[in-house]
């Protein structure tokens, strides 16, 4: 589920966020402030958004648009024999039909490896891939154009088991291997006196935007092309376009629209570059808009994992040794899997210390539908398995399982399995605490009158008697920013004229709220109440991916050291006529005083009518790739977050209600409340999505049901009430304002804990991922 | 789209089609429109039922009610309706987010016959009769199932005007199981429709099958059991029995192998469905006599 579609999903929900004193960050008694950091500023576009003007690029339009079509395999393996496009060009209407002989620069793009055809020349890698795109006068027109193009296959027996992709034939030039780190760590010898194994499937979610993917092309009288769309990352997606186009990448121009919901990476270049091909070929703006069925088959999902594991631990229940292998489905391209795996490999054992680790990770090529970047990748596949051990460790020593995490916390200080000293807060054991402490929701009387909502919802077969209640725990960890070496790096302008200031910065809202931040990061600094902030291009200096929480801390930090600039540009001459450094001044409501209060004046004063700019960069320290046996400081920061699942399940028809998930998450500092608790909702309930019923099946390779009755995300109903019973403010020094990302780590967190509760009120062993209703389902011994 | 007409008697519906048969009658349109929208459908002209008001209520005629093919899934959802056939109410309730169950209607749910149509198992049960509206004013009537198995089809410009449902004043229940706690498809659905002046129990199990199906032994067997004239009750190994009989009559064991080798078993997916049917069974029934 995309960022926006969640917070959209919450905000229809029956229960209002609770956040308990602990949460608020400020003391009691204390208001909160109005503007700045720490104050509930709502989002700029809240308004439009609500009433529906808020433009989205499918709402684009531009005067003699064409529409194109993608015309996309219907195999996940074939070899193209033949492409005939003589009847579709034919048609009335159509003006122009592109395919891989058509692209003029680079024939192959991608975001980390450049594996992946704009249109598939001569051999298909999976169901859905572009093979040709049309322009047309009329989207039905194109649509027909598309179906009119005669491809002649010749069908391949598709790899779509990745253990079998290893001794199977190549699918790609590059090999079926994309990546294998074997980490070790620690003596390969060292045993536990206790030892539990477990075999874990997780499924393919898909990040289902509740808007599909959609853009604008419009050529340029320069011979370049603008395209208009909701990337989320537009310099990345500009050059490979470029590059793809065979032009300069400043003769290409993205122009970022509104984002409706993205939990993973927006608006592919496969999307992208098709439609400005089409614009450049035909000197004519052209408009995609993609179907639901399209969208599914576009963009990629989540990774679909095989985990084997074994713990050694001693008789008190602490961790001795883990091994782990793990195993990433790629899908047919590269794209992010490797990232994907160094955070599955390096995060194998959880936010627990353990002495000794052995951990092979492999992410393979298959003919299933393309894996990459989806909120918490890598991470949350290894969360839900190593969980589900911590818990059946519990059970085999009786030890309480909440106990039994604790024993293993890890804290600032210690060394995970890469090597890498936690340097930043890591406050597990005081997250567990939370939740396993707060109270438990009541229990239901069984009455018909007592208003229960039961397994299976409203108008549900559920029946009380058949009913249990369980509950469960997850812990989970997750990095922030790019990892492995990756430059981290954000640019911004910050402009003050008039009393109002302006935020230039190419970083994008995908929902995920920084442009709100941006404005209460100016306002803190200039004590300036209106803040804008532009919308995005290429022509802007890079922000880089709204990925892994990135743009909280670098591109705010980017922001906060222009608007300090700014500050410094203000005071200065003031300073300098007070006599007195430019830090003993103080900007609050408009006004400038000195630390005595005897000196005071506007800020519109100090102006004087000057239009003042400053641009700044902010670049966190840098990290190095996992080495031959996966050891190295890979990460900048860690960010960690508990659980308490709460589930009702009917044990006949093993069906699953979230009755209430209580999350403790570290977020360093808070920055924006409300915004902060719909962001932790948001990550909760894609959680749940993934342990329950979000899980895009394919048969042999082909994608089945791709819509939304077939892809069930979770509905109001099935989002449980969220209780966020703590958040705790120790900030980490090296991040601007010590605040650290809050979206991703509810999502890994959230399906272990769900699992873990579905395994305490059925004792089954629940070892699959969305769990399904026979694995919930309790049988009378005979 | 060539043309759209908005015929407002059932008969102008009838002349409107019998003029130009390539047209697609369309009511609450949730899955028609589903179908144009995904490029599956370009009809050259819609015949719009929407304003045909007599298609919209019911009427009663000799111990039963006829209902208007119009019904809302909403309008039958709620308690004066839900008073006459409490199963017929309790599934419309079930199908779908609200924004379906306003729109869609009873005839659709019969003229698309998806399997996982929630009306269906329990018309099934009901036993119910559709009154099909044919040109020059010309009625017939099908019984639903025989529509449902495509035993009868409706002809060109035929259209569903009717449903014609007993009022059999006793409990009835629809259970339904679905993937998750909000609206959903079912899984597996389960009508049991109580007609005490026949001393009959009906269920129909839906949903598991292209059309409902009727487990016609394990209702002869369970009516026998029942005191009519007296408390109803069973005791609950009788209604456990009654969930497995059905589940067994709706989802058989593979035919033994002719050549006398063993039969294979089931697949878990499988078991599970026959499981989550006999768990609704039992569990209807327990409900419809409590």
């Amino acid at each position: 589920m995309s960022g926006d579609a969640a917070t959209a999903a919450n905000a229809t929900s029956t229960t209002l966020p609770r956040i308990d004193a602990a949460g608020s960050g400020d003391g009691p008694g204390q208001e909160p402030p109005l503007m700045g950091l720490g104050a509930s500023l709502p989002p700029a576009d809240a308004r439009a958004k609500t009433e529906g003007t808020f433009p989205y690029a499918a709402d684009l339009w531009a005067e003699g648009l064409l529409w194109a079509s993608v015309l996309r395999s219907p195999h996940p393996h074939a070899r193209i024999l033949s492409v005939d496009t003589s009847a579709a060009a034919a048609m009335p209407g159509v003006r122009a039909v592109v395919t891989h002989e058509d692209v003029p620069g680079d024939s192959n793009y991608g975001r980390s490896v450049v594996d992946r055809p704009v249109f598939a020349s001569d051999l298909v890698r999976h169901h859905g891939e572009p093979i040709a795109a049309v322009a047309a006068d009329h989207p039905d027109t194109a649509r027909l154009a598309a179906a009119a193009i005669a491809v002649e296959y010749e069908v391949l027996e598709p790899v779509t088991d990745p253990e079998k992709a290893f001794a199977a034939e190549p699918l790609h030039p590059d090999g079926n291997l994309i990546r294998h780190i074997p980490l070790r760590y620690g003596d390969a010898e060292a045993t536990g006196e206790v030892i539990v194994e477990g075999l874990y499937r997780i499924g393919r979610q898909d990040p289902a935007p509740i808007g599909a993917e959609a853009g604008l092309a419009v050529p340029r009288p320069d011979g370049g092309v603008e395209i208009y769309t909701a990337s989320t990352d537009p310099h990345t997606d500009r050059d490979l376009a470029a590059a793809c186009f065979g032009l300069e990448p400043d003769r290409v121009k993205v122009v970022v629209t509104g984002v409706p919901g993205a939990t993973g990476d927006r608006e592919d270049p496969g999307f992208q570059i098709p439609l400005g091909l089409l614009a450049l070929r035909t000197g004519c703006p052209v408009k995609l808009a993609a179907t639901r069925e399209e969208s599914f088959l576009g963009h990629a999902h989540r990774h679909p994992t095989l985990l084997r594991y074994r713990h050694h631990a001693d008789a008190d229940g602490r961790l001795v040794k883990v091994e782990a292998q793990i195993l990433l489905d790629a899908g047919a391209y590269a794209d992010a899997s490797s990232e994907s795996l160094a955070a599955a490999v390096a995060f194998a054992c959880g936010p627990y210390v353990v002495p000794h680790a052995f951990i092979e990770g492999w992410a393979v090529r298959t003919n299933n539908p393309p894996s990459g970047h989806v909120r918490g990748e890598g991470a949350m596949q290894v969360c839900a398995a190593y969980e589900g051990q911590m818990d059946k460790l519990a059970a085999k020593l009786s030890i309480d399982p909440a106990e039994l995490r604790l024993r293993n916390a890890l804290s600032t200080g210690d060394i995970l399995p890469t090597g890498q000293t936690v340097t930043c807060p890591a406050p597990v054991a005081e997250l567990l605490r939370a939740v396993r402490d707060a109270p438990l929701p009541a229990l239901p009387k069984d009455t018909p009158e007592d208003d229960w909502l039961l397994p299976g919802g409203p108008e549900g077969a559920g029946e009380p008697g058949a009913v249990r209640r369980g509950v469960g725990y997850g812990v989970g960890m997750v990095h922030m920013l790019g990892a492995e070496g990756a430059d981290e790096v954000s640019t911004a302008t910050v402009r003050v004229h008039d009393g109002v200031a302006t935020v230039i910065c190419a970083a994008v809202e995908t929902g995920q709220g920084f442009t709100t931040l941006a404005r209460q990061i100016v306002q803190e600094v200039l004590g300036v109440d209106e803040v804008h902030v532009a919308a995005v291009d290429t022509d802007q200096p890079p922000a880089g991916p709204a990925t892994h929480g990135r743009h909280t801390w670098v591109s705010g930090g980017a922001v906060e050291r222009a608007a300090k600039m700014v500050r410094t540009q203000l005071l200065q001459p003031l300073a300098h006529k007070f006599g007195m450094s430019t830090e003993l001044l103080q900007i609050a409501d408009g006004k400038i005083t000195s630390y005595d209060g005897v000196l005071s004046t506007t800020v519109m004063e100090a102006m004087d009518g000057k239009e003042l700019w400053a641009t700044a960069q902010c670049r966190p320290h840098p990290t190095e790739p996992l080495d031959g046996s996966g050891q190295g400081d890979a990460f900048v920061g860690l960010a960690f977050c508990a659980v308490r699942a709460v589930v009702d399940v009917d044990i006949e028809l093993g069906s699953i209600r979230v009755v209430e998930m209580a999350v403790a998450q570290d977020v360093g500092r808070v920055l924006n409340p409300k915004q902060l608790a719909i962001r932790i909702e948001a990550g909760i309930t894609q959680g749940i999505g993934a342990a329950l019923t979000e899980n895009l099946r394919t048969a042999r390779g082909l994608i089945r049901h791709p819509d939304l009755t077939g892809y069930a995300l979770p509905t109001s109903l099935d989002a449980p009430d969220i209780r966020i019973v703590k958040l705790v403010e120790e900030r980490d020094v090296v991040a601007p304002f010590g605040a650290k990302p809050a979206s991703a780590v509810p999502v890994v967190t959230a399906p272990a804990a769900v699992a873990s509760a579905i395994r305490s009120a059925t004792g089954r062993p629940v070892n699959r991922l969305p769990v399904r209703p026979q694995a919930a389902v309790v049988t009378p011994k005979a | 789209m060539q043309s759209v007409t908005l015929p407002a008697s059932l008969d102008e519906a009838v002349a409107a089609l019998e003029a130009m048969p390539a047209a697609v009658p369309v009511a609450g349109g949730t899955d028609l429109m589903a179908a144009v929208n995904k490029g599956l459908l370009r009809p050259s002209g819609l015949v719009g039922l929407g304003r045909i008001s007599e298609l919209r209520g019911w009427h009663y005629q000799d111990g039963h009610a006829l209902l208007g093919a119009g019904l809302t899934h909403a309008r039958m959802g709620r308690p004066d309706f839900a008073a006459l056939i409490p199963a017929l109410a309790a599934s419309a309730r079930a199908a779908g987010p609200p924004q379906i169950r306003n729109a869609g209607t009873l005839g659709g749910n019969i003229a698309t016959s998806a399997p996982t149509g929630d009306a269906l198992p329990v018309l099934a049960a009901l036993e119910a009769e559709l009154v099909v509206a044919g040109p020059g004013g010309v009625r017939r009537e099908i019984p639903v199932s025989h529509l449902l198995a495509g035993r009868e089809m409706l002809s060109p410009a035929e259209l569903i005007g009717f449903v014609r449902v007993p009022l059999l004043h006793a409990p009835q229940v629809f259970l339904k199981a679905t993937g998750r706690t909000g609206p959903g498809r079912a899984t597996a659905s389960v009508a049991i429709v109580l007609d005490p002046a026949r001393r009959g129990v009906r269920c129909a199990v839906g949903a598991i099958a292209p059309m409902p199906l009727r487990p016609l032994e394990a209702e002869r067997w369970i009516a026998s059991l029942i005191d009519w004239d007296g408390e109803r009750g069973l005791a609950p190994d009788a209604l456990a029995a009654f969930g497995e009989y059905v589940a067994a009559a709706c989802i058989p064991d593979h035919e033994p192998p002719a050549d006398g080798s063993e039969t294979l078993p089931l697949s878990p997916a499988v078991l599970h469905l026959r499981r989550t049917v006999a768990a609704l069974a039992r569990r209807a029934l327990g409900r419809a006599l409590s």
